[in-house]
This record gives structure tokens, C-alpha cells and sequence, in this order.
């Protein structure tokens, strides 16, 4: 038996391949099957109808939880990368700290229904920082907005999916040679120069996919909102997990994370497109050789 | 200096919440606020006295375990078979295995939701089993894919060139050699798994795993047992965590040095 190395690893391949068919593509394709069936007496039938999309694109409140979870989304990605990029630089350029980066890895690693819990219990009105804010003077009785808010969601989302967003920061940073910089200084560029003129434009596509790939993540986070979001924080994650509880329209919730799905890839699209037009996002170039 | 500042600070910020709650989780009084009233291990004492909280903890051990060796057997095979294959199968490998880490947990939960419901499969420990594997396998092939590129196909090829099989080969050169990544990955597995909440929630049927159970007491009551749990299962990630790094640097660390001695 002699089999060629790459049959041996066609082989080999077949049970990650295999699982990963099994319980993944073939469900989301389930599920795409699904979005347009029908469902009768909480039975789903299946069928070929546009009505599970018409109608959450008719539906009031499907607007309101997607434009808050895109709002939601948004906000938490930007905050994320605009902390995510110093830690990167830092723990990639300044200082290879192991420590740092295991802090890190436990935030990350620590348990996500306690982070939301300690943020519950950090924004309540008896909570750590209106025991804080009124120790200080700041308020004269306990201020109960803090939580049950977009704030608090938001917050709580900047928390879970910080850590993520910097591993990937790190990742895309490391890949640009320090010799660049080295070089930008000594052509007499400032450190915050060197930044934005060598190390920006060359991770930007880096940048991009962190802020998306958390953007996706946080958009469709809906425990954080139920827990933290009030009446109006809620997200367009809620409304689909609901969906799927006993008494829900399975069809009409997975049409409508499909039209999430297709929200995200789009804003995508347009993120990269403004990124292109404003010339923050450039194809990577190899050194042009009559100078800039 | 100015980078330093704000690097710390948002550490600290990562970090306090967490502190916050192990704090109050030693705290004498029910009262989650400041002033501070005393330390007291009551919580504790509670905690060990909750029955449902112990079979859930045996419920998430249990699962967490059999992902981790589902995850670390067909890990092995994917490593073994990246450390073969040309730029399209590792290209195909990675996509089909890693887009769901891009994916929210409500997405991948839905549609293993649906997939048993299709095929009839009563919801039980063996779909959380399999959900989670989902979610781990992922995990393990990006930490591979690294440590991976450091990987020398040399060595396999001067074992074979020696007159060792294929099996030989893989039982004195590759497995020694991707044991400690693939281990500390299984080890991750065990984590990822221990802490899954959202896809769990849709594929457990009427099984409490640990999250579960934390979810329903937080959706209950505000009760300081939850810091008290939220501390172990703080500690507990930090031990696996810490187990990970230990096992793959000492055994790099033997490794060399066993390459030196020789």
C-alpha cells in the first residue's frame, strides 16, 4: 500500500470535514430551507412561501430591535477596536508581556453569563458605582438609568468582546515587520506619525475584519440586552431566539436571521467600500519605486 | 508612558468587574453595595449544600470531558492531515471549520436546533455533546494552524527515509512533536465547553448544565450565591487555563532540551 502523502491527508482530512458538514453546513442550509416553509398551529410545513421574510420586513418592531442591534453593534466594534489597537501596538511593538496577555486570555476564557452578572451588579441602583458617584459627591441620590439602557449593553458588550477584539488587533499587527517603523522614525516621523502612516494603512484590512467580525458577534449577542438592555435595548437576537422557544414560528425566526445575516454582510460591503473611498483602506502595495 | 497608561487602564478595566464580584462574593451581608460589612465564607457554605447546583456542576464536567476527546480525536486527524495537505485542501479544511467562530452563538444554535428536530433526535447530553464540539473544533484548528507553521515535514520524511512505517513514524516522530498543542487545545475544548451558554440554551432540551443553572437563578433573584459560584468558576478557568500553558511550555521545554542532550 503506498498511498501519495496528499491521499494520506485527503484521508485524514475527511473526519473534521465530515463533522463539520454534518453539524454545520448542512443545519445552516436547514435552516435556510426553513425561512421559507410554513408553519401552521405551531407546526412547521414545508413549502415554498416569501411570507416569513415580507413579513418581518413589515414588521415595526423587527425594525426597531435590528436598527437598535445595528446601533448596538456599531458603537460597541468602534469602542472595541479604538481600545484593541493601543493594547495591540503595545503588546506587539513595546512589550511582548506574557502577563499582560494572559489577563487577557482569562477575560476572555471567564465566564460570559458572569461578566453580564457583574455589570448587573455594578450599574444597579445599589450598585458599586452609585456608591462611588455619591461617596464623590457627584450625585446626591443614586442615579437608576445606569442600568436596563443602551449604556448598559453597551458597556457590558465593550467588556465581553474586548478581549476577542484584541487578540485579533494583535494578530493582524504582527504581521507588519517592526523594520517599517524602525525606518518611518528614522526618516523622522513621529511615533503617532508612524502610526497612522505605516502601521494603519498596512493592518487596515486587519482592522476591518476585527471590527466586523466583532460587530457581527455583538449584533447578534441577544442575553446581554435581555439582561441589561430594558424594553428599549432589546435586539434582533432576542426576537429570533423566541422564535425557536415551544411556542414560536421557527420559520418566521430563521427568516429573520437571515435578513440579520444579510444586514451584517452588506454593512460590511459598505464599511470596506467607505474605507476604499476615503483611502483608509488600500489595497496592500509593494514598494513603488519612484517614491510616493 | 502615555500608551503604558491607558494599556493598564483598560486592563483594569477588563479586570475589575471580575474583582468586584469576587469581593462580594466573600461579602457577610446579602447587600451587593459599599460600605463594605465583612468577609464571610456563607455563600460558600451555601453553595456546597445546593444539590442542584452539584448535579449541574457533574452535568457540565461531564460534557465538557466528552467534547474535549471528541474534539482533541478528530483534531489530531485534522492536524495530521494540515501537515499534508497543499494550500487548497488546508484552504478547504479552514473553511469549512472555522467560519463558525464568525458566527453568533444564536446562529450555530438555531441550526443545530433545527438539524435535530429534522432528524428526530431527541434533545440530550449527546446533542449538547455534539453542539459543542461545533464550537471547540474551530477553536483547536486556528490554535493548530500556528503552531503548526512551525512544524519541520522533514523529520517525518528522514524517519520514513530510515525505514520506519507509517505508523512508526507517526507514533515516534509527528505525535511527540503535536502532542502538547493538540493537548493544551483539548484543554481550551474542555473550557470553551465548561462555559457555553447561548447554543447550549437551545440544544439541551431539559438537561442543566452549570450555565444553564447560573442563567436561571440570575433570571430569578438577585442572590450573592451567584458571586460565590461566578469566583469558582473563575478560579476553575484560570486553573485550566494556567494547565494549558504549563503543559505546552514544559513539554517544549523537555523537548529541547532532550534535542540538546542528543
Amino acid at each position: 500500500m503506498n498511498l501519495s502523502r496528499t491521499k494520506i491527508g485527503a484521508i485524514l482530512a475527511a473526519p473534521t470535514v465530515v463533522y463539520m458538514v454534518i453539524f454545520f453546513v448542512v443545519p445552516s442550509l436547514i435552516l435556510f430551507s426553513y425561512s421559507f416553509w410554513s408553519s401552521e398551529s405551531y407546526r412547521v410545513v414545508p413549502d415554498f412561501v416569501f411570507t416569513n421574510y415580507l413579513d418581518s420586513l413589515h414588521s415595526a418592531v423587527f425594525w426597531k430591535v435590528t436598527i437598535n442591534a445595528v446601533r448596538i453593534g456599531l458603537t460597541t466594534a468602534a469602542i472595541s477596536l479604538v481600545l484593541a489597537v493601543p493594547v495591540g501596538y503595545y503588546l506587539v511593538y513595546v512589550s511582548r508581556s506574557q502577563t499582560m496577555l494572559y489577563l487577557i486570555l482569562i477575560t476572555w476564557f471567564s465566564s460570559y453569563l458572569v461578566r453580564i452578572y457583574a455589570w448587573r451588579t455594578l450599574l444597579g441602583t445599589n450598585g458599586v458605582l452609585n456608591a462611588v458617584l455619591l461617596q464623590l459627591g457627584i450625585v446626591d441620590h443614586p442615579v437608576d438609568a445606569f442600568l436596563f439602557s443602551s449604556f448598559a449593553v453597551t458597556i457590558t458588550l465593550v467588556h465581553i468582546y474586548l478581549p476577542f477584539c484584541i487578540l485579533l488587533v494583535t494578530s493582524s499587527l504582527s504581521e507588519i515587520k517592526p523594520d517599517l517603523i524602525d525606518a518611518a522614525r528614522d526618516l523622522g516621523t513621529s511615533s503617532l506619525g508612524a502610526f497612522f502612516r505605516v502601521i494603519a494603512p498596512n493592518a487596515a484590512n486587519g482592522l476591518a475584519g476585527a471590527f466586523m467580525l466583532t460587530f457581527i458577534l455583538v449584533a447578534g449577542d441577544y442575553v446581554t440586552p435581555q439582561m441589561l438592555g430594558g424594553s428599549s435595548g432589546q435586539t434582533t437576537g432576542l426576537l429570533i431566539a423566541d422564535q425557536f422557544r415551544k411556542t414560536g414560528n421557527w420559520p418566521l425566526g430563521a427568516a429573520q436571521a437571515f435578513v440579520m445575516f444579510v444586514i451584517s454582510i452588506a454593512l460590511y460591503f459598505i464599511l470596506v467600500s467607505l474605507g476604499r473611498a476615503t483611502g483608509l483602506i488600500v489595497k496592500r502595495r509593494t514598494i513603488n519605486p519612484k517614491g510616493i | 508612558m502615555l500608551l503604558r497608561i491607558l494599556v493598564w487602564a483598560v486592563l483594569a478595566f477588563l479586570i475589575s468587574p471580575l474583582i468586584v464580584i469576587v469581593l462580594f462574593s466573600f461579602h457577610s451581608s446579602p447587600a451587593l453595595s459599599f460600605p463594605f460589612a465583612g468577609f464571610s465564607l456563607r455563600w460558600y457554605a451555601e453553595l456546597f449544600n445546593n444539590a442542584q447546583l452539584g448535579s449541574a456542576v457533574m452535568k457540565s464536567l461531564t460534557v465538557a470531558f466528552l467534547t474535549s476527546v471528541v474534539t482533541l480525536l478528530i483534531g489530531t486527524t485534522a492536524s495530521l492531515a494540515w501537515l499534508r495537505l497543499g494550500k487548497v485542501g488546508r484552504g478547504f479544511i479552514e473553511a469549512v471549520s472555522v467560519t463558525p467562530i464568525a458566527l453568533p452563538g444564536l446562529f450555530v444554535g438555531v441550526s443545530l436546533l433545527v438539524l435535530f428536530a429534522q432528524a428526530g433526535l431527541q434533545l440530550s447530553t449527546l446533542t449538547i455533546v455534539i453542539s459543542h464540539v461545533v464550537i471547540a473544533l474551530p477553536i483547536l484548528i486556528v490554535a493548530m494552524k500556528a503552531r503548526l507553521a512551525l512544524f519541520d515535514p522533514s523529520l517525518e520524511e528522514a524517519s520514513r527515509d530510515l525505514g520506519a512505517s507509517q505508523f512508526q513514524t507517526f507514533r515516534r516522530v509527528t505525535l511527540p512533536l503535536i502532542a502538547p498543542t493538540l493537548i493544551s487545545s483539548a484543554i481550551l475544548a474542555f473550557a470553551v465547553s465548561f462555559d457555553e451558554f447561548v447554543v447550549t440554551s437551545f440544544v439541551a432540551g431539559t438537561e442543566t448544565t452549570l450555565p444553564m443553572y447560573i442563567w436561571s437563578m440570575m433570571r430569578r433573584t438577585v442572590t450573592p450565591l451567584i458571586n460565590a459560584i461566578s469566583t469558582l468558576a473563575l478560579l476553575f478557568s484560570i486553573l485550566i487555563l494556567l494547565g494549558a500553558w504549563l503543559i505546552s511550555h514544559v513539554r517544549r521545554r523537555s523537548a529541547v532540551a532532550a534535542r540538546i542532550e542528543s
